[in-house]
């Protein structure tokens, strides 16, 4: 754990400082501590219900920090809304209801947008990366397949070259093939320069792409490392407590 | 012919006075019961223009601007706190149309007011003798109508207003300035009923209670409608139409009554109405 917290404040892309958020009365996040690095692709693990949802809402301002500190290239952003966030170069590929169905690929994709403006470089772009997206632009999302719908989700949060990108849970339930190209477009993403925070907890694709990892236990982080040949164990130890 | 005139351009004039109510619901969730005191705001910018002597035309802008920033005002400190509690919205906004039309009872008094047709006289359609006016409430709602299609389907900020509509938390994921979609929708849902207001002052006397009267039928076609500009026009042809034939054949008081009873007893039958129907 002590790795994670060591990065100087000046050097994170994402700074959290002891944050605590939750809903109602419950605190799911607690005290929480954690630096993401500029260009790096940090994993962030751990068991259903320990926070890491609640933890990525609460960056982009969607739940509010009730304590601490959330630092954007060393900028205050916590009491920021999503708007200013996005304004900074942040995107967020959320897990729970994550496309507008009704609303074609090509909507989608533009909600992403500020402006039309760069609409067609943005579309440029992500079919480098999901090219079955240029033939079915009028297509409803919610007609797609799940991993053409995941594809989606990704390719609408690349539509902006964000600086930071975080992800919720992109790989549930998808065939290995879909997973191999959102793996092979995040790595290129970040070969681009781009910072990404990926809540996963399909192992084997996220620590073949990660290149630190941190492990979440109610609301706080139990451990954390940079990616190596006994991080799959420890990380599976934790899983398995 | 002119029971078919009657029933096509009856039911333009409720698609006029709906509208408004709609883009409100629509968006924002929020039955607007202020909508009636808005359409008399609208009513009385009619009277307002006459009374200065100028074009009765310019009572159009007028009362859609007008409208529009009281809808701002009211958004911003009325309703925006209440978008959580649409119950308490109803009765927050239900509140302030009293006190509008209280207002309006200050400034103009009780008296019933009457405003000049912005078109007089009539156009003979095959045959048959019709008023012009009537006939261009029709085009009006074909504008209208047709406008607020492009706006929706072909405007950003229709699309951003369908995302707010769809997934509110998701459009502000991906940075949407849903507050500002908000006020923009009910100041247009506002403007819209000062605008309607004017339109209905050659077809109707100006008095302070005078949008009242057509706050139940909008809100009744509004349920039917569900949240779609196309099932309203369905809803208001239909219903309408059915108000026209009441009153003509039967009884205008029985006519008076029709669009709510036939609204209750679709909602009874499908509770979604005409867009899940």
């Amino acid at each position: 754990m002590s790795e994670v917290l060591e990065t100087p404040v000046t050097t994170a892309k994402l700074a959290l400082e002891g944050v605590t958020s939750g809903y109602g009365h419950v605190e799911i996040i607690k005290d929480l501590s954690l630096e993401v690095r500029p260009g790096e692709i940090f994993a962030l693990m751990g068991k259903n219900g320990m926070g890491k949802t609640t933890l990525l809402k609460t960056i982009v301002g969607l739940l509010p920090a009730r304590r601490g500190r959330i630092l954007l290239d060393g900028a205050d952003v916590t009491k920021r809304g999503p708007k200013a966030l996005v304004d900074r170069g942040v995107a967020y590929a959320p897990q729970e209801q994550p496309l507008f169905q009704d609303l074609s690929i090509r909507d989608n994709l533009r909600l992403a947008l500020p402006s039309d403006k760069a609409l067609a470089a943005g579309l440029e772009r992500v079919y480098g990366h999901f090219p079955f997206l240029a033939d079915r632009l009028a297509q409803k999302a919610g007609t797609l397949s799940g991993g053409e719908q995941k594809m989606l989700i990704i390719a609408r949060a690349m539509m902006t070259e964000p600086d930071l990108l975080l992800i919720d849970e992109i790989s549930e339930g998808l065939q290995p093939t879909v997973i191999e190209r959102i793996a092979a477009a995040l790595k290129d993403e970040r070969a681009n320069g781009t910072t990404i925070l990926i809540v996963e907890q399909h192992l084997a694709f996220v620590l073949g792409i990660a290149d630190r990892w941190a492990v979440m236990k109610l609301g706080q982080i139990d451990d954390a490392g940079a990616i190596g040949p006994d991080t799959e164990a420890r990380v599976l130890e934790h899983l398995r407590l | 012919m002119s029971l078919f005139l009657d029933v096509v351009t009856s039911s333009a004039v409720l698609f006029i006075v709906a509208t408004g109510l709609l883009t409100i619901f629509g968006v924002l969730k929020i039955i607007n019961f202020a909508h009636g005191a808005w359409l008399t705001v609208g009513g009385y910018c009619a009277v307002a223009t006459t009374q200065t002597g100028l074009s009765p035309w310019l009572a159009l802008p007028v009362a859609f601007v007008v409208g529009g920033v009281l809808g701002i005002l009211t958004e911003r400190f009325i309703v925006r706190p209440l978008y959580a509690r649409p119950l308490d919205a109803i009765l927050a906004t239900w509140g302030l149309g009293i006190v509008i039309g209280q207002l309006i009872t200050l400034i103009f008094g009780r008296d019933v007011q009457f405003t000049p047709s912005l078109i007089p006289g009539t156009v003979d359609v095959f045959g048959t003798a019709y008023s012009a006016y009537r006939l261009f409430a029709l085009l009006a709602a074909v504008v209208l109508g047709l406008g607020f299609a492009f706006l929706m389907e072909g405007t950003r900020l229709g699309l951003s207003a369908r995302a707010v509509i769809m997934n509110e938390t998701l459009a502000r994921i991906l940075g949407l300035d849903t507050a500002k979609i908000r006020t923009v929708t009910f100041m247009i849902g506002t403007g819209l009923a000062g605008l309607a207001g004017v339109l209905l002052t050659p077809l109707t006397s100006v008095d302070p209670n005078m949008g009242v009267a057509w706050l139940v039928g909008s809100f009744m076609l509004v349920m039917v409608a569900g949240e779609s500009f196309g099932t309203l026009a369905v809803a208001c042809l239909l219903l309408g139409g059915a108000q026209v034939v009441v009153s003509t054949y039967v009884s205008p008081i029985l006519g008076g009554i029709t669009i709510a009873v036939l609204a209750a007893l679709i909602l009874r039958l499908s509770p979604k109405g005409f867009s899940r129907a």
